[in-house]
Protein backbone atom coordinates (compact mmCIF):
# COMPACT_ATOMS: atom_id res chain seq x y z
CA UNK A 1 0.00 0.00 0.00
CA UNK A 2 2.62 2.61 0.98
CA UNK A 3 4.86 1.14 -1.78
CA UNK A 4 1.92 2.26 -4.44
CA UNK A 5 1.83 5.57 -2.64
CA UNK A 6 5.36 6.09 -2.83
CA UNK A 7 5.44 5.28 -6.82
CA UNK A 8 2.39 7.69 -7.04
CA UNK A 9 4.13 10.30 -5.52
CA UNK A 10 6.47 10.09 -8.18
CA UNK A 11 4.28 9.93 -11.24
CA UNK A 12 2.79 13.17 -9.71
CA UNK A 13 6.28 14.76 -9.77
CA UNK A 14 6.42 14.18 -13.32
CA UNK A 15 2.91 15.42 -14.52
CA UNK A 16 3.34 18.53 -11.92
CA UNK A 17 7.07 19.21 -13.36
CA UNK A 18 5.52 19.00 -17.02
CA UNK A 19 2.51 21.23 -16.22
CA UNK A 20 4.84 23.83 -14.49
CA UNK A 21 7.10 23.38 -17.55
CA UNK A 22 4.59 24.23 -20.04
CA UNK A 23 3.44 27.10 -17.71
CA UNK A 24 6.84 28.40 -17.62
CA UNK A 25 7.61 28.33 -21.02
CA UNK A 26 4.92 30.80 -21.51
CA UNK A 27 5.30 33.44 -18.79
CA UNK A 28 8.39 32.78 -17.13
CA UNK A 29 10.12 30.32 -14.63
CA UNK A 30 9.84 32.32 -11.24
CA UNK A 31 6.19 33.53 -12.35
CA UNK A 32 5.31 29.79 -13.18
CA UNK A 33 7.34 28.93 -9.93
CA UNK A 34 4.75 31.60 -8.50
CA UNK A 35 1.34 30.06 -9.57
CA UNK A 36 2.78 26.16 -8.42
CA UNK A 37 3.11 27.71 -4.98
CA UNK A 38 -0.14 29.57 -5.11
CA UNK A 39 -2.40 27.02 -6.13
CA UNK A 40 -1.09 24.50 -4.04
CA UNK A 41 -1.05 26.79 -0.68
CA UNK A 42 -4.75 27.64 -1.55
CA UNK A 43 -5.55 23.87 -2.70
CA UNK A 44 -4.15 22.64 0.64
CA UNK A 45 -6.04 24.95 2.43
CA UNK A 46 -9.68 23.62 1.27
CA UNK A 47 -7.94 20.10 1.94
CA UNK A 48 -7.22 21.43 5.48
CA UNK A 49 -10.83 22.32 5.66
CA UNK A 50 -12.75 19.87 4.79
CA UNK A 51 -10.01 17.11 6.95
CA UNK A 52 -11.15 18.65 10.02
CA UNK A 53 -7.73 19.74 11.07
CA UNK A 54 -7.92 23.28 10.89
CA UNK A 55 -7.09 23.84 14.45
CA UNK A 56 -3.17 22.12 13.83
CA UNK A 57 -2.07 24.90 11.58
CA UNK A 58 -2.13 27.39 14.84
CA UNK A 59 -1.44 24.53 17.29
CA UNK A 60 1.87 25.19 18.32
CA UNK A 61 3.05 22.05 18.36
CA UNK A 62 2.58 21.78 14.59
CA UNK A 63 6.00 24.31 14.67
CA UNK A 64 8.28 22.09 16.97
CA UNK A 65 9.46 20.13 14.51
CA UNK A 66 13.32 20.77 13.99
CA UNK A 67 13.73 24.03 12.91
CA UNK A 68 15.59 22.97 9.60
CA UNK A 69 12.32 21.27 8.22
CA UNK A 70 10.70 24.24 8.17
CA UNK A 71 13.25 25.80 5.36
CA UNK A 72 12.34 22.60 2.79
CA UNK A 73 9.39 24.81 1.43
CA UNK A 74 12.43 27.80 0.97
CA UNK A 75 15.06 25.44 -1.10
CA UNK A 76 12.18 23.96 -3.36
CA UNK A 77 12.26 27.34 -4.81
CA UNK A 78 15.96 27.39 -4.93
CA UNK A 79 16.36 23.67 -6.61
CA UNK A 80 14.32 25.10 -9.46
CA UNK A 81 16.58 28.13 -10.18
CA UNK A 82 19.91 25.98 -9.42
CA UNK A 83 18.27 23.05 -12.02
CA UNK A 84 17.10 25.26 -14.43
CA UNK A 85 20.91 27.32 -14.02
CA UNK A 86 22.54 23.82 -14.97
CA UNK A 87 20.29 22.83 -17.71
CA UNK A 88 22.56 26.11 -19.75
CA UNK A 89 25.73 24.58 -18.38
CA UNK A 90 25.93 20.47 -18.60
CA UNK A 91 24.40 18.32 -20.95
CA UNK A 92 20.77 16.76 -19.34
CA UNK A 93 22.11 13.30 -19.71
CA UNK A 94 24.97 14.01 -16.90
CA UNK A 95 22.27 16.59 -15.40
CA UNK A 96 19.85 13.97 -14.71
CA UNK A 97 22.28 11.61 -13.64
CA UNK A 98 23.95 13.50 -10.95
CA UNK A 99 20.76 14.84 -9.51
CA UNK A 100 19.22 11.12 -8.97
CA UNK A 101 22.65 10.41 -7.60
CA UNK A 102 22.16 13.02 -5.45
CA UNK A 103 18.80 12.63 -4.02
CA UNK A 104 19.33 8.90 -3.35
CA UNK A 105 22.62 9.16 -1.50
CA UNK A 106 21.30 12.63 0.11
CA UNK A 107 18.47 10.46 1.29
CA UNK A 108 20.79 7.80 2.49
CA UNK A 109 22.74 10.54 4.64
CA UNK A 110 19.72 12.01 5.88
CA UNK A 111 18.36 8.72 7.00
CA UNK A 112 21.20 8.45 9.40
CA UNK A 113 21.49 11.76 10.88
CA UNK A 114 17.35 11.86 11.30
CA UNK A 115 17.56 7.94 12.67
CA UNK A 116 20.87 6.67 13.04
CA UNK A 117 19.37 4.17 9.90
CA UNK A 118 23.08 3.36 7.60
CA UNK A 119 22.45 0.19 5.97
CA UNK A 120 24.71 -1.89 3.97
CA UNK A 121 22.08 -3.37 1.99
CA UNK A 122 20.50 -0.35 1.16
CA UNK A 123 23.33 0.91 -0.87
CA UNK A 124 24.09 -1.72 -2.75
CA UNK A 125 20.15 -1.90 -3.80
CA UNK A 126 20.77 2.34 -4.49
CA UNK A 127 23.99 1.21 -6.01
CA UNK A 128 21.34 -1.15 -8.30
CA UNK A 129 19.20 1.94 -8.74
CA UNK A 130 22.55 3.87 -10.11
CA UNK A 131 23.19 1.54 -12.78
CA UNK A 132 19.87 0.61 -14.06
CA UNK A 133 19.78 4.66 -14.59
CA UNK A 134 23.05 5.04 -16.01
CA UNK A 135 22.30 2.63 -18.54
CA UNK A 136 19.09 3.73 -19.74
CA UNK A 137 20.31 7.31 -19.63
CA UNK A 138 23.27 5.78 -22.17
CA UNK A 139 20.42 4.50 -24.50
CA UNK A 140 18.71 7.63 -24.52
CA UNK A 141 22.19 9.83 -25.47
CA UNK A 142 23.42 7.31 -28.15
CA UNK A 143 19.52 7.83 -29.81
CA UNK A 144 19.28 11.52 -29.33
CA UNK A 145 23.50 11.38 -31.19
CA UNK A 146 22.47 8.98 -33.67
CA UNK A 147 19.05 11.00 -35.21
CA UNK A 148 20.14 14.64 -34.13
CA UNK A 149 17.11 15.95 -34.61
CA UNK A 150 15.61 19.11 -31.91
CA UNK A 151 12.53 16.37 -30.66
CA UNK A 152 14.91 14.76 -28.82
CA UNK A 153 16.13 17.95 -27.01
CA UNK A 154 12.80 18.76 -26.18
CA UNK A 155 11.85 14.71 -24.96
CA UNK A 156 15.15 15.21 -23.01
CA UNK A 157 14.11 18.64 -21.65
CA UNK A 158 10.85 17.04 -19.62
CA UNK A 159 11.47 13.44 -18.87
CA UNK A 160 15.09 13.69 -17.38
CA UNK A 161 15.06 17.57 -15.67
CA UNK B 1 32.48 22.46 -10.79
CA UNK B 2 28.83 22.27 -12.17
CA UNK B 3 28.95 18.62 -11.63
CA UNK B 4 28.79 19.04 -7.69
CA UNK B 5 26.06 21.57 -7.88
CA UNK B 6 23.92 18.89 -9.53
CA UNK B 7 24.58 16.43 -6.91
CA UNK B 8 23.75 19.30 -4.10
CA UNK B 9 20.55 20.19 -6.24
CA UNK B 10 19.28 16.26 -6.08
CA UNK B 11 20.43 15.95 -2.14
CA UNK B 12 18.63 19.20 -1.96
CA UNK B 13 15.76 17.21 -3.18
CA UNK B 14 15.76 14.27 -0.93
CA UNK B 15 16.24 17.26 1.79
CA UNK B 16 12.74 18.07 0.85
CA UNK B 17 11.21 15.09 0.88
CA UNK B 18 12.99 14.55 4.78
CA UNK B 19 11.98 18.27 5.84
CA UNK B 20 8.33 17.78 4.64
CA UNK B 21 7.91 14.44 6.35
CA UNK B 22 9.14 16.20 9.53
CA UNK B 23 6.80 18.80 9.17
CA UNK B 24 4.30 16.16 8.57
CA UNK B 25 4.52 14.06 11.38
CA UNK B 26 4.89 17.59 13.36
CA UNK B 27 1.35 19.12 11.84
CA UNK B 28 -0.19 16.25 10.64
CA UNK B 29 0.00 15.61 6.68
CA UNK B 30 -3.20 18.29 5.80
CA UNK B 31 -1.60 21.38 7.81
CA UNK B 32 2.03 21.11 7.01
CA UNK B 33 1.02 21.00 3.17
CA UNK B 34 -0.51 24.52 3.92
CA UNK B 35 2.36 25.20 5.77
CA UNK B 36 5.08 24.00 3.27
CA UNK B 37 3.30 25.84 0.36
CA UNK B 38 2.81 29.32 2.01
CA UNK B 39 6.84 29.32 3.27
CA UNK B 40 7.76 28.54 -0.61
CA UNK B 41 4.83 31.34 -1.60
CA UNK B 42 6.85 33.46 0.35
CA UNK B 43 9.89 32.28 -0.90
CA UNK B 44 9.34 32.84 -4.23
CA UNK B 45 7.38 35.99 -3.74
CA UNK B 46 10.46 37.45 -2.34
CA UNK B 47 12.68 36.10 -5.59
CA UNK B 48 9.72 37.85 -7.86
CA UNK B 49 10.42 40.80 -5.95
CA UNK B 50 13.62 41.26 -6.08
CA UNK B 51 13.90 40.15 -9.52
CA UNK B 52 11.71 42.88 -10.81
CA UNK B 53 9.47 40.05 -12.58
CA UNK B 54 6.28 40.75 -14.22
CA UNK B 55 3.11 38.88 -15.18
CA UNK B 56 1.62 39.47 -18.76
CA UNK B 57 -1.08 37.76 -20.50
CA UNK B 58 -2.41 35.09 -18.39
CA UNK B 59 -5.71 34.99 -19.17
CA UNK B 60 -4.72 34.09 -22.29
CA UNK B 61 -3.89 30.01 -21.44
CA UNK B 62 -5.95 27.19 -20.47
CA UNK B 63 -6.36 26.57 -16.75
CA UNK B 64 -4.93 23.40 -16.72
CA UNK B 65 -1.66 24.98 -16.98
CA UNK B 66 -1.60 26.74 -13.78
CA UNK B 67 -3.03 23.21 -12.03
CA UNK B 68 0.82 22.02 -11.20
CA UNK B 69 0.38 23.21 -7.34
CA UNK B 70 -2.35 21.23 -6.99
CA UNK B 71 -1.12 17.77 -8.49
CA UNK B 72 2.16 18.95 -6.19
CA UNK B 73 -0.15 18.90 -3.05
CA UNK B 74 -0.74 14.58 -4.33
CA UNK B 75 3.05 14.76 -3.95
CA UNK B 76 3.64 16.21 -0.64
CA UNK B 77 0.80 14.14 1.30
CA UNK B 78 1.92 10.91 -0.47
CA UNK B 79 5.38 11.37 0.60
CA UNK B 80 4.90 12.50 4.01
CA UNK B 81 2.35 9.43 4.48
CA UNK B 82 5.11 7.16 2.81
CA UNK B 83 8.30 9.14 4.17
CA UNK B 84 7.39 7.79 8.34
CA UNK B 85 6.83 4.05 7.32
CA UNK B 86 9.51 3.23 4.71
CA UNK B 87 12.11 6.02 5.02
CA UNK B 88 13.92 8.54 3.07
CA UNK B 89 15.60 6.69 0.57
CA UNK B 90 12.96 4.04 0.18
CA UNK B 91 10.43 6.55 -0.95
CA UNK B 92 13.00 8.67 -2.88
CA UNK B 93 13.98 5.15 -5.13
CA UNK B 94 10.42 4.19 -5.40
CA UNK B 95 9.24 7.95 -6.10
CA UNK B 96 12.30 7.52 -9.09
CA UNK B 97 10.43 4.30 -10.48
CA UNK B 98 7.20 5.91 -10.42
CA UNK B 99 9.11 9.24 -12.74
CA UNK B 100 10.79 6.97 -15.27
CA UNK B 101 7.52 5.05 -16.40
CA UNK B 102 5.78 8.06 -16.43
CA UNK B 103 8.09 10.11 -18.46
CA UNK B 104 8.14 6.99 -21.14
CA UNK B 105 4.07 6.90 -21.24
CA UNK B 106 4.12 10.81 -21.99
CA UNK B 107 6.99 10.35 -24.14
CA UNK B 108 6.16 7.83 -26.07
CA UNK B 109 2.16 8.84 -26.34
CA UNK B 110 3.22 12.27 -26.77
CA UNK B 111 1.06 13.80 -24.31
CA UNK B 112 0.68 17.26 -22.98
CA UNK B 113 1.55 18.46 -26.87
CA UNK B 114 5.23 17.17 -26.88
CA UNK B 115 7.11 15.62 -29.33
CA UNK B 116 6.20 11.65 -29.72
CA UNK B 117 9.69 9.56 -28.46
CA UNK B 118 8.75 5.78 -28.79
CA UNK B 119 10.12 3.88 -25.90
CA UNK B 120 13.13 1.75 -26.75
CA UNK B 121 12.98 -1.76 -25.76
CA UNK B 122 17.01 -1.98 -24.81
CA UNK B 123 15.93 -0.04 -21.35
CA UNK B 124 14.04 -3.07 -20.51
CA UNK B 125 17.36 -4.23 -18.81
CA UNK B 126 17.95 -1.03 -17.17
CA UNK B 127 14.56 -0.89 -15.63
CA UNK B 128 14.65 -4.68 -14.64
CA UNK B 129 18.36 -3.29 -12.56
CA UNK B 130 16.29 -0.72 -11.00
CA UNK B 131 13.57 -2.46 -10.08
CA UNK B 132 16.13 -5.55 -8.21
CA UNK B 133 17.88 -2.27 -6.58
CA UNK B 134 14.64 -1.36 -4.96
CA UNK B 135 13.60 -4.94 -3.76
CA UNK B 136 16.90 -5.01 -2.22
CA UNK B 137 16.03 -1.58 -0.27
CA UNK B 138 12.63 -2.56 0.22
CA UNK B 139 13.70 -6.26 1.88
CA UNK B 140 13.40 -6.44 5.78
CA UNK B 141 16.95 -5.65 7.01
Amino acid sequence: MYILLAILAGVSIVLSRIVNYVLADKIGLFQGTFFNYLLGFLGSFVLLLISGDTIQLFSLSSYQGTWWAYTGGLVGVGVIALSSHLSSKISAFYLTLLLFVGQLFGGMVLDYIVSGDFSLQKIIGGLLVVVGLSYNLWIDSKGKHTKKDSTHIVKEGVSSI
Amino acid sequence: MYYLLSLIAGSLLAFMVSSNGIIGEAAGNYASSVIIHLIGLVGVVVVLIITKAKFKNLRQFPLWMYSAGLIGIITVLFNNLTYTTLGVSLTVALGLLGQSVTSIVIDHFGLFGLPISRFDTKKILGFVIILIGIVIMALPA
